[in-house]
């Protein structure tokens, strides 16, 4: 019944960049072009990813390319790893190029003392992080959330409102976050009752699939004035969030999608693919969608806030009030949002699909105190493998709508990765290697293993060259706590 | 089983060939409860609570298996509980409605989403074929 898909191959255009001419796939407006080496090409070609791509080239009013970082991977409707500008006045918005789990992101928190100073209170460390985060989409890991948390409040003004109501984080934290931690625009009222039934509750919880928290140490600096600005230095202990919006953001996404895949005729708009579903950004539908995806947003930053502040507590439980109150953040992005931003002289709609905003030194948006080194961006590898901190470098501005990789990107299905790798021995191995895991089941555990991703140093190799990011840090897993 | 998962990088995909349209909801029902880990003939016991009513609507047949999966695996992620057998089904044109009975559980991992990414419901040969990818 399933037919193959037909194999796409990109011709090289300039370094590092590969490009799928329009006419490629019936109705492109634009080419579409990959960040990748040779090598990574040919993995990319195994899935649907390049297909996904041409199809996002035939948004209405999309702008200059539809581009895929080197961490794309095979989707829906939009590949994972996707970026689509499209002009603010005449363009579309679509759910489906923000994704389901809408600003899905990461946070990192630095922690005062060094790998040899944690010494063997790491394994009590990575318990705690686990008796005190709930992971998981059911059960436990959906309903132990935050208490006291004003939904409404938090839709609106995002970890603010955490801040203001109930005392956590602090306006530090709030500066060192992507868009301060809230996005204008955000409209709760188009948030229906499904989704916030859905997100209740889960406000400093996990969630499941490649969703988790590492304990890190950092292993490389590549760039030491960067490293500086961000605070890390050799040896340092860091904790990466790895979490997004929950059930609210899935409702949100899922209400969005079907509510303008029913009116595509009514805007005049033919696609290839039911999921790319979109509205004009200035249509009802599309001022719906910009209003719910931005308190999504803010409900996802305000998630990421309580799980830092989760994890304070087990610091503090471990190693004392002075490492809590030390422990302090570096900063906090978004991999699936859509912004309006100016590029080019122009006002477009930057869809982020699986892939992070990575502005360069000098730009307004960027904290003051990194102003002269660039965005922080974090990529996070796989549990056995390496996770890196880049900073956002100049020519992202006139290659990428200022945007770089999320990932090292998935390379194998779950089911295929199920079949060659045993979560219990994988538990072993990466105990054997010094990772501490906490896991809540051996299958979730073998689904994200690391055979499971592309080589993470390669990704970022290619983002590097290109001129998207540049590495400031290499960090090594010391512990995982896995929903 | 006349349902099958396919090879997907990151999220699952599940084809489906049944002789009716009812049927085609009942394999996806069934099919569910496998990726949520109950197995349904061991689903039919003692531990089998009362049954829930669940419907949908939609203005073709592949929009009205999404929505009937959205409805099962809401049910799921908010009550924990698994339809494992259809009772009963009521199919007008758009409109479905179904009692279903099922198990109390701890299901993960649970569906994020149900695209419409190559959604899929329609007739083929003397069946009927189907096709959804899960955001799981």
């Amino acid at each position: 019944m399933s037919k193959p898909h037909a194999v796409l191959s990109p011709e090289p255009v300039e370094d590092e960049l590969w490009e799928l001419p329009i006419g490629t796939v019936a109705g492109m407006r634009v080419p579409a072009r990959v960040f990748a080496d040779a090598e990574l090409l040919a993995a990319i070609e195994q899935d649907r990813s390049l297909e996904q791509l041409a199809n996002v080239a035939t948004l209405p009013g999309i702008v200059d390319a539809a581009l895929a970082m080197p961490d794309i991977h095979q989707g829906y409707g939009f590949p994972v790893g996707g970026v689509a500008a499209t002009d603010a006045v005449v363009g579309v918005v679509s759910p489906g190029g923000v994704g389901y789990d809408i600003n899905c992101g990461v946070r990192l928190l630095a922690l005062p003392l060094s790998y040899d100073e944690l010494g063997k209170r790491r394994e009590r460390l990575v318990h705690e992080l686990s008796r005190r985060v709930p992971v998981g989409t059911g059960g436990r890991g959906a309903r132990e959330g935050l208490r006291g948390a004003n939904l409404g409040r938090v839709l609106s003004r995002g970890p603010q409102a955490l801040l203001e109501d109930l005392g956590i984080g602090s306006e530090g934290e709030l500066a060192f976050t992507e868009s301060g931690g809230c996005l204008g625009g955000a409209d709760p009222d188009a948030v229906s009752a499904r989704a916030r039934e859905r997100g209740a509750g889960q406000i400093g919880t996990l969630g499941s699939g490649n969703h988790f928290m590492e304990l890190q140490r950092v292993s490389e600096i590549y760039e030491a004035a960067a490293a500086g600005a961000f605070g890390l230095r050799p040896g340092q202990i860091t904790v990466l969030i790895h979490s997004g919006s929950r059930g609210l953001g899935h409702q949100v996404c899922t209400d969005f999608v079907k509510r303008m895949d029913a009116r595509l005729g009514h805007h005049g708009i033919e696609l290839p693919d039911r999921q790319l579903s979109c509205a004009p950004i200035g249509s009802p539908d599309g001022q719906a969608y910009l209003g719910a995806m931005a308190s999504a947003a803010n409900f996802a930053w305000a998630n990421r806030a309580a799980l830092a502040h989760r994890v304070r507590e087990a610091v503090r439980s471990v190693l004392g009030g002075g490492a809590a109150e030390g422990t302090r953040q570096v900063y906090d992005v978004a991999h699936n949002v859509a912004k309006l931003e100016e590029h080019g002289g122009r006002m477009v709609c930057v869809h982020r699909k699986g892939a992070t905003r990575a502005f360069p030194p000098g730009h307004p948006e960027i904290p003051v105190e990194y102003a002269e080194v660039g965005q922080p961006v974090f990529i996070p590898g796989s549990m056995g493998t390496a996770s890196y901190v880049l900073a956002g470098r100049a020519r992202s501005l006139d290659r990428s709508f200022g945007t770089t990789c999320h990932g090292a990107g998935r390379r194998m299905s779950r089911t295929a990765v199920r079949k060659t790798v045993d979560g219990s021995e994988l538990r072993r191995q990466l105990e054997a290697q010094g990772i501490v895991v906490r896991a809540l089941s051996a299958r979730g555990l073998a689904e994200e293993a690391p055979a499971a991703y592309k080589d993470v140093d390669r990704v970022v190799g290619i983002v590097e060259r290109a001129g998207l990011a540049a590495r400031v840090v290499r960090l090594r897993p010391i512990g995982v706590v896995k929903g | 089983m006349t349902y099958r998962w396919i090879d997907h990088t990151a999220e699952v995909e599940l084809e489906i060939e049944a002789a009716s349209e009812r049927a085609v909801l009942e394999e996806a029902l069934r099919a569910l409860a496998e990726l949520l880990g109950v197995e349904c003939d061991e689903a039919l016991g003692p531990a089998s609570t009362v049954p829930h009513e669940v419907s949908a609507e939609a203005t073709d047949r592949p929009t009205l298996l999404a929505a009937w999966i959205e409805e099962l695996a809401f049910l799921a992620e908010s009550e924990g509980f698994v339809a494992t057998r259809l009772v009963d089904l009521d199919l007008h044109g758009g409109d479905l409605r179904a009692i279903v009975g099922g198990v109390l559980a701890e299901p993960p991992p649970l569906v994020k989403a149900v695209t419409y990414h190559r959604l899929t419901f329609e007739p083929s040969g003397d069946g009927y074929v189907a096709r959804v990818v899960l955001d799981v």
